[in-house]
C-alpha cells in the first residue's frame, strides 16, 4: 500500500465560502487505486469537501493537494459525478451525448469526436452495463440508470481520482450492484476515489477507508478502524445507535 | 400566387429578407433560450433595449437605432449575468425591477419629443416594411457571428446547460459563457428592433423553439427546425398581413401578425406531437396485444 504514490493529501486544510469556514481541520492521505467514503450527516460539509477537491471552494487555512497539484490545476483528471435527480429529466439529450461530455475536453471546440472518443463511450457505458441504451433520451431513464450513465460519462474521461456526490441514493440494487462494480474496476486501474454516501454497508463494501465530516474531520483511516459506534456517535451528535457490538445505526441523517 | 407575388416589390423582398433571417437567428437562439430556461431574462433584455433605441433615434436619427440598441443590449447583457450569478437576491423580482425601470426611462424620454404616439408604436412593435438596405446587411451580420459563436461553443453550451455543476468541476469558465449567452440574446433583440420592435421579439426567441421542441427530442432536429418554424412564420406573417391589407381593405399590422403566425404554427406542432404520441401509443398496445396472442 505504502509503495503506491498520494493522489489526495489533506494537510490543516480549512475550506470557507467566503467568510464562512464551512470544513476545519481536514487531515488524511489517499493513495493510487484507493476509495474514501465520507461519512456525516446533512449538512456536514460532505459535497463542500467534493467541491475543494475541485478547486471551486477556496482553502483558507492548511494545504490540500490532488495529484499533486493545487485542486484547480489538477481538473484535467479528476471527473465529477453529480446526483442524477438534480438534473432536468425533460432535457433533449441521449445517453451516448451525455457519456460523451466526458471526453468534451479531449475532443475540444469544433474537432468532430473520432472512433477512438466513440469507442470509449461505448466502452463506458458497457462498464455500467448500460451499453443497450446508447440511444434512449437520458431522462427516459430510471433515477439509476441515469446515476450509471453519469458514472459512464465520468468513466469516459479516464480520470485519475473520481468524486461523487450520494451516488448511492435512491438507486435501486441492480444500479447499485452497477455502479459499486464500475467504481470497483475504477480503483483496480489505479484511479482513486472519493464518495459521499449515508450508506455505512457501502462504505464497509467499497471503500478501503473513511473520512467522518461534521463541519471538521472526526477521523480519518481504514474502515474498520474508524466505523465505530463512539465516533459515529461523535460525528452525528449522538444520533447514531448500536445494535449487536459492531452494527450501528444512525437514527438522523 | 399570393404567395410569392407581393416579394416583387422591392419593400416586401426587404421585409421578407428581413423576417426569414431574423426567424432563423431567433429560432436559433432560442432553443438555448430554451435549454437554459431564460425565457424571463431574454423578456428582460427586450426591454432593457428600449431606452437604447430612444436615446439612439433622438441623437442620431434612424441610422442612431442599431447602435442605440447595441450599446444598450450590451450593458444590460453584463448586468443581467453579474446579478443571476448571484442566486441569493431574489432574482424574479430584480429582473422585474430591472425590465420595468429601463422600460420607464425609455418611455419618459420618448414622451418628451413630438410624434410622440407615432415613434412609440415604432420601437415597441416594429415597421418591417420600412426596412433599408444598410439595416438588412446589419442583420445579415448579427446573424452571421452569432451563429458562428454559438456553433463554435456548442459543446461547452451544451454542458453548462445540462449540468451547471458538472461543466464547473470540469474547468467550464460557467460565467464568460453565461455572459456570452446574455450578449447573443441582447444581440437578437438589436437586429429585431427595427422589423419587430422590442416587444415582439421575445415571441420570436421562444415560439419556434418550444414548437420545435414539441416535434423532436434530439438537439441535432430542434435546431434546424426551429429555425425553419422562425423563418417560415416571417413569411407567412407578410403574406397574410400584406393579403389582408391589400385584398380585403384589412388593415394587419405586419410585425404583430408574424408573432400570430408563429402561434398558429407552435399550435399546429403541439397538435401533430399529441396525433403521433397517441399513435404511438396505440401501436405499442397493438403490439403488446400481438405478443400475448
Amino acid at each position: 500500500m505504502s509503495e503506491r504514490a498520494p493522489t489526495l493529501v489533506l494537510d490543516r486544510a480549512s475550506v470557507a465560502y467566503g467568510d464562512v469556514p464551512v470544513l476545519e481541520e481536514l487531515n488524511g492521505v489517499v493513495h493510487e487505486g484507493e476509495a474514501v467514503a465520507l461519512i456525516g450527516p446533512n449538512g456536514a460539509g460532505k459535497s463542500t469537501f467534493i467541491k475543494a477537491l475541485l478547486g471551486l471552494v477556496p482553502v483558507v487555512r492548511g494545504r490540500i493537494e490532488v495529484l499533486g497539484r493545487p485542486p484547480a490545476q489538477a481538473r484535467r483528471d479528476v471527473a465529477y459525478v453529480p446526483q442524477a435527480d438534480t438534473l432536468d429529466p425533460d432535457f433533449p439529450v441521449s445517453v451516448e451525448q451525455v457519456v460523451m461530455m466526458g471526453r468534451y475536453r479531449r475532443i475540444g471546440w469544433l474537432r468532430r469526436p473520432s472512433a477512438d472518443d466513440r469507442a470509449e463511450v461505448a466502452d463506458a457505458l458497457e462498464r455500467v452495463g448500460l451499453a443497450g441504451r446508447a440511444r434512449d433520451r437520458f431522462g427516459t431513464l430510471s433515477g439509476g440508470q441515469r446515476q450509471r450513465v453519469l458514472l459512464a460519462r465520468a468513466i469516459a474521461a479516464k480520470p485519475r481520482m473520481l468524486l461523487l456526490d450520494e451516488p448511492f441514493n435512491g438507486v435501486d440494487a441492480v444500479s447499485q450492484h452497477a455502479l459499486l462494480e464500475a467504481i470497483g474496476s475504477l480503483k483496480a486501474q489505479g484511479a482513486s476515489v472519493v464518495v459521499s454516501t449515508h450508506d455505512l454497508a457501502i462504505a464497509h463494501l467499497a471503500c478501503d477507508e473513511v473520512c467522518l465530516l461534521n463541519r471538521s474531520q472526526f477521523g480519518f483511516g481504514p474502515t474498520g478502524d474508524v466505523l465505530t459506534p463512539e465516533r459515529l456517535r461523535a460525528t452525528y451528535g449522538g444520533h447514531a445507535l448500536e445494535l449487536r457490538g459492531d452494527r450501528v445505526i444512525v437514527t438522523q441523517t | 400566387m399570393i404567395f410569392f407575388e407581393p416579394f416583387q416589390m422591392p419593400f416586401m423582398a426587404r421585409a421578407l429578407v428581413e423576417l426569414v433571417l431574423l426567424g432563423a437567428l431567433a429560432g436559433t437562439v432560442g432553443v438555448l433560450v430554451l435549454l437554459r430556461r431564460l425565457a424571463f431574462v431574454s423578456d428582460t433584455l427586450t426591454h432593457t433595449v428600449f431606452p437604447g433605441v430612444v436615446i439612439g433615434h433622438l441623437m442620431a436619427g434612424n441610422g442612431g437605432i442599431f447602435w442605440g440598441a447595441l450599446a444598450a443590449g450590451v450593458v444590460t447583457a453584463v448586468l443581467l449575468t453579474l446579478l443571476t450569478q448571484r442566486r441569493r437576491v431574489s432574482e424574479d423580482a430584480a429582473l422585474a425591477m430591472l425590465l420595468t425601470t429601463l422600460f420607464a426611462v425609455g418611455v419618459v424620454i420618448v414622451s418628451r419629443q413630438t410624434g410622440f404616439t407615432a415613434d412609440l408604436t415604432a420601437f415597441l412593435f416594429g415597421r418591417v416594411l420600412t426596412v433599408t438596405e444598410a439595416q438588412l446587411a446589419q442583420t445579415a451580420v448579427v446573424t452571421v457571428v452569432v451563429v458562428a459563436l454559438l456553433a463554435v461553443l456548442r459543446r461547452p453550451l451544451l454542458l453548462r446547460a445540462f449540468d451547471p455543476e458538472g461543466a464547473q468541476a470540469a474547468g467550464v469558465r460557467v460565467g464568460l459563457l453565461d455572459l456570452v449567452v446574455n450578449v447573443a440574446v441582447a444581440l437578437v433583440v438589436v437586429a429585431a428592433v427595427k422589423a419587430v420592435g422590442t416587444v415582439l421579439v421575445i415571441a420570436l426567441l421562444i415560439v419556434p423553439a418550444a414548437a420545435a421542441r414539441s416535434l423532436s427530442d434530439r438537439l441535432a432536429v430542434i435546431v434546424p427546425l426551429a429555425c425553419l418554424v422562425g423563418a417560415a412564420a416571417g413569411w407567412l406573417g407578410l403574406v397574410v398581413s400584406y393579403e389582408a391589407s391589400v385584398g380585403h381593405g384589412i388593415r394587419l399590422a405586419s410585425g404583430a401578425t408574424v408573432v400570430l403566425a408563429l402561434v398558429a404554427m407552435y399550435g399546429l406542432a403541439h397538435a401533430a406531437a399529441y396525433v403521433r404520441r397517441k399513435a404511438g401509443l396505440s401501436r405499442a398496445r397493438r403490439r403488446s396485444v400481438l405478443e400475448a396472442a
